[in-house]
């Protein structure tokens, strides 16, 4: 080999050696597009897990196991004020379904309220609902046998003076569940926020 | 002089020879997988289930469920122990003061009269 031919045979392979480094960033590249794709499937199929509504049944039991919930549903309507009638207050406290409110499992939010304080009886069924976390199970009973289970998406303490009646009587897009009860400091009139849980349809078995 | 100029042009011919070759690369072996999985991704298995999901959902929405009358006000739904307590605690109060008022006023009377016999007296 003359030195012309050794420096253009070593300069090739130089050039040959740096060429193809410039080649494996595209691979990552493609691997990390897959990866996005697949999260994107899977974000899909999780909403596509998503159970189908239930039909119109009136619930009949409620149960909260994180807080030791486990009562009958009473049907609540209107009061003379136009606001939401609320279980009468007894010894043996029940919570109440707000009969112009979907069945839990049909698409809409559907209205339970309890009391947390019962007067002189002590404590209501919705005592610790503020202590509910997200992703924690509530399960409702109805009349037909079927069974609906939420999981908590947010619980909320608000002033009473600012009710969200939009957020919370709202209409919306997928079964859902409110549970509503007082909360916060009481004054003279009794307590000065309410507790709303906010719960999505999880589970259905009919 | 020579020297230089053969060997610049043989590296930048090599240069362009090799980066041809991860063009190939890139545009034959990996390009599958990828464009397979972008055009499987979208059209196939994800798209199914958004489109029946909400849509199923937004038509049944206002069709069934939701709120027929919407309730006005805050629920009240606390009856609170504390408050029939106060009450109590406020006629407890209420009384201990009645009473404090009537024996000062029960004093005061005694008094005048003690005062108004003692100047009859006198």
């Amino acid at each position: 080999m003359t030195p012309l031919s050794r420096r253009g045979f070593a300069a090739a392979a130089l050039a040959t050696l740096l060429a193809g480094c410039g080649g494996p960033p595209d691979r990552p590249a493609a691997t990390a597009a897959q990866e996005s794709t697949k999260d994107g499937a899977t974000a899909s199929t999780g909403t596509g897990a998503a159970p189908r509504p239930l039909a119109r049944s009136v619930p009949v039991r409620l149960l909260i196991p994180a807080i030791d919930v486990d009562t009958p549903l009473l049907r609540l309507g209107l009061a003379a004020d136009r606001s939401v009638q609320v279980p009468p207050v007894t010894a043996h406290d029940q919570a109440g379904w707000y009969r112009h409110s979907p069945t839990p499992g049909q698409v809409g939010p559907s209205v339970i309220l309890g009391h947390v304080t019962v007067g002189s009886y002590g404590d209501g069924v919705f005592r610790h609902l503020a202590r509910l976390r997200r992703g924690e199970t509530v399960v409702t009973r109805l009349e037909n046998g079927a069974r609906a289970e939420f999981a908590v998406t947010r619980v909320r303490t608000v002033a009473k003076a600012e009710f969200p009646a939009d957020e919370v009587y709202g209409d919306v897009d997928r079964p859902e569940l409110r549970l509503i009860t007082c909360g916060g400091p009481h004054t003279g009139d009794g307590y000065r926020d309410n507790v709303i849980v906010y719960a999505a349809l999880s589970d259905t078995a009919r | 002089m020579r020297r230089i100029v053969l060997s610049v042009m043989a590296l930048t011919c090599t240069a362009v020879l090799a980066g041809t070759a991860p063009a190939f690369a890139d545009g034959t072996a990996p390009s599958p997988v990828p464009t397979r999985a972008a055009t499987i991704a979208p059209g196939d298995e994800p798209s199914p289930v958004p489109t029946r999901v909400p849509s199923a959902e937004a038509t049944r929405a206002p069709a069934e469920g939701q709120i027929a009358v919407r309730p006005e006000g805050a629920p009240d739904t606390g009856v609170t122990a504390p408050s029939t307590e106060s009450g109590s605690q406020g006629g407890l109060l209420g009384g201990s003061a009645a009473a404090v008022l009537v024996a000062a006023g029960g004093a005061v009377f005694v008094v005048r009269r003690r005062r108004a016999a003692g100047t009859t007296e006198a």
